[in-house]
């Protein structure tokens, strides 16, 4: 999982980024990985005990460098990766955690509604987002943003993002961006390495071992719903969801990218997203499309619905409503 | 004449491989055309793990275009239900307790200024473990959405559908969802202003 950070000597790195080689340091730099080597040479002939299991760690990490992406493996092939990834979780980071490959269930497709009326900007929905799908703690990433609009507009853009006071403010009303799962969606035919597409129940998902960092899907996307892991995440162990997707909440490494996944983890197993679960006010309604019967029709069929930046193209799956 | 009907067969193979690259094609349609086509309704037995609610529900009075559905119970987190174990003509309270007892702590909120509801505009006057509606009929503490509904006529539509309260737990399965006094305190419905859960970031341009 992590061979590909190991690939450069993180010293010699800075300074070429500095620009502060000299033959000294260049002397020194090898002095130091000659002494490595050689100690590694006389260790490596005494600790027995600990080299079973790092031989294992190992197996397993050169497995998954030359892991395919995840798009084109048969589903048995899905299930020993999860297991491997399931096994390095615990052999690296002492994590007893259940990775699922659960594939999408027929006649299904995602929406999800946001009532721009009923909101009223508590962020419930971004603390269970946070937590429910490991996010970054340093770089305190969130998938959802909340907007404090002025009546009157409707582009976020034009809204408060960084609002933190008592709310709801009279006379604003607050709405949520997060991934669209667009049905034509510009991060997928932006991406070089087919690190990412579109689930046939929607669901617009990453291949994290897949993706090389470049952000082309970054920059594509019209609705800043993607994020980068500029540095490695990091969750408190006690606060690490255990029920994990290969395609949704596991650990994102350093240098890919990553983003809303209706929970996948969740909504595969017919539960809620977790901001939909959160959400106070009733805001936010989640359901399969293809269902007559289910609630995101209701609204789609008796609301005033629109759809954020709908002449793009992009084909979103997320309605704004109005009561 | 055999390699005439052979050239047909191949013909025909072809045609019907082009219908179904093009039935393939259609369902990658738009959004808006694959909810159009879909009429169909969902199985949502199919989905196993989609049940056991922990809390306590119950059916709903009501249907939604023929559908039952389910909503929470409301009388089991009710600390003093049965109201009658104190409001009958039978036991005598004392002072003492009265103070304790008589709802001294209930802030009524609901309705704007001097339409502020008074108590027996939603309870029952006789019989106080049930609440009354404006034509007299009594109306349980579980099915409260009867009585909200009318006034909150639009908000009980909607709640009916979907497009307002929440469904419990789970998309799928059976439908479960939040009855009106599991969001809104009966007696003071708004919500209160509060800070917000989290910071929000600013969106970088």
């Amino acid at each position: 999982m992590n061979s590909r950070k190991d690939e450069t000597d993180p010293m010699n790195k800075e300074e070429i980024v500095e620009g502060k080689s000299s033959r000294r340091s260049f002397l020194k730099g090898l002095s130091i990985a000659a002494a490595a080597s050689s100690a590694a040479l006389v260790t490596g002939g005494c600790s027995l005990e600990s080299l079973p299991k790092s031989r294992e760690e190992l197996g397993l990490k050169w497995e998954t460098y030359f892991q395919e992406n995840y798009r084109l493996m048969t589903q048995e092939e899905k299930d020993q990766t999860v297991e491997r990834l399931t096994r390095q979780a615990k052999l690296e980071d002492n994590l007893d955690i259940h990775i699922s490959s659960q594939p999408p269930r027929e006649k299904v497709l995602y929406g999800y509604a946001f009532n721009i009326s009923r909101c009223e900007g508590f962020m419930d929905c971004v603390e269970a987002c946070v937590q429910e799908n490991n996010l970054d703690r340093n770089a305190k990433t969130q998938y959802i943003r909340i907007f404090e609009m002025e009546p009157g507009k409707l582009d976020p853009s034009t809204g408060d993002g960084k609002y933190f006071h008592k709310v709801p403010v009279d006379d604003k009303f607050y709405m949520g961006v997060q991934c669209f799962h667009c049905e034509n969606a510009p991060c997928i035919k932006a991406c070089p390495v087919k690190a990412t597409w579109r689930e046939p129940d929607g669901i617009v998902v990453v291949d994290y071992n897949w993706c090389i960092g470049c952000r082309y899907c970054m920059a594509a996307c019209p609705y800043y719903g993607r994020r980068f892991n500029w540095g490695e995440p990091s969750v408190p162990e006690e606060e690490i969801t255990r029920q994990q997707h290969y395609l949704g909440n596991r650990k994102r490494m350093k240098g890919v990218m990553e983003k809303c996944t209706f929970c996948i983890q969740r909504t595969r197993q017919g539960k809620l997203p977790a901001c939909v679960e959160a959400c106070p006010t009733g805001s936010r309604v989640f359901g399969n499309l293809l269902d007559p019967d289910s609630e995101i029709r209701f609204v789609l069929k008796n609301k005033k619905v629109f759809r954020f930046k709908e002449e793009l193209g992009t084909d979103p799956k997320f309605w704004y409503f109005i009561d | 004449m055999k390699v005439r009907s052979c050239s047909n067969l191949s013909a025909l193979m072809f045609v019907i491989l082009m219908l179904s690259g093009q039935s393939s094609l259609a369902s990658q349609g738009s959004v808006t055309d694959r909810i159009l086509e879909a009429n169909e309704p969902f199985d949502n037995s199919q989905i196993e793990s989609a049940h056991s609610l922990p809390d306590q529900t119950v059916w709903a009075k009501e249907n939604f275009q023929g559908r039952k559905f389910k909503v929470l119970a409301r009388k089991n987190h009710m600390v003093r239900y049965r109201c009658t174990t104190c409001h009958n003509n039978e036991k005598k309270i004392l002072v003492n307790d009265g103070v304790l007892l008589t709802h001294g702590d209930i802030k009524m909120n609901h309705g704007q200024g001097e339409n502020n509801l008074t108590c027996v505009e939603c309870h029952h006057p006789q019989d106080r473990d049930a609440l009354i509606d404006k034509q007299g009929e009594k109306i349980d503490f579980d099915h409260s959405y009867q009585l909200c509904g009318q006034c909150h006529f639009r908000q009980k539509r909607d709640w009916l559908g979907g497009a307002h309260g929440k469904r419990v737990k789970y998309w799928a399965g059976e439908r479960v969802i939040r009855n009106c006094t599991t969001c809104h305190p009966a007696h003071a419905p708004k919500f209160k202003k509060r800070m917000p859960a989290t910071y929000s970031l600013p969106l970088t341009k």
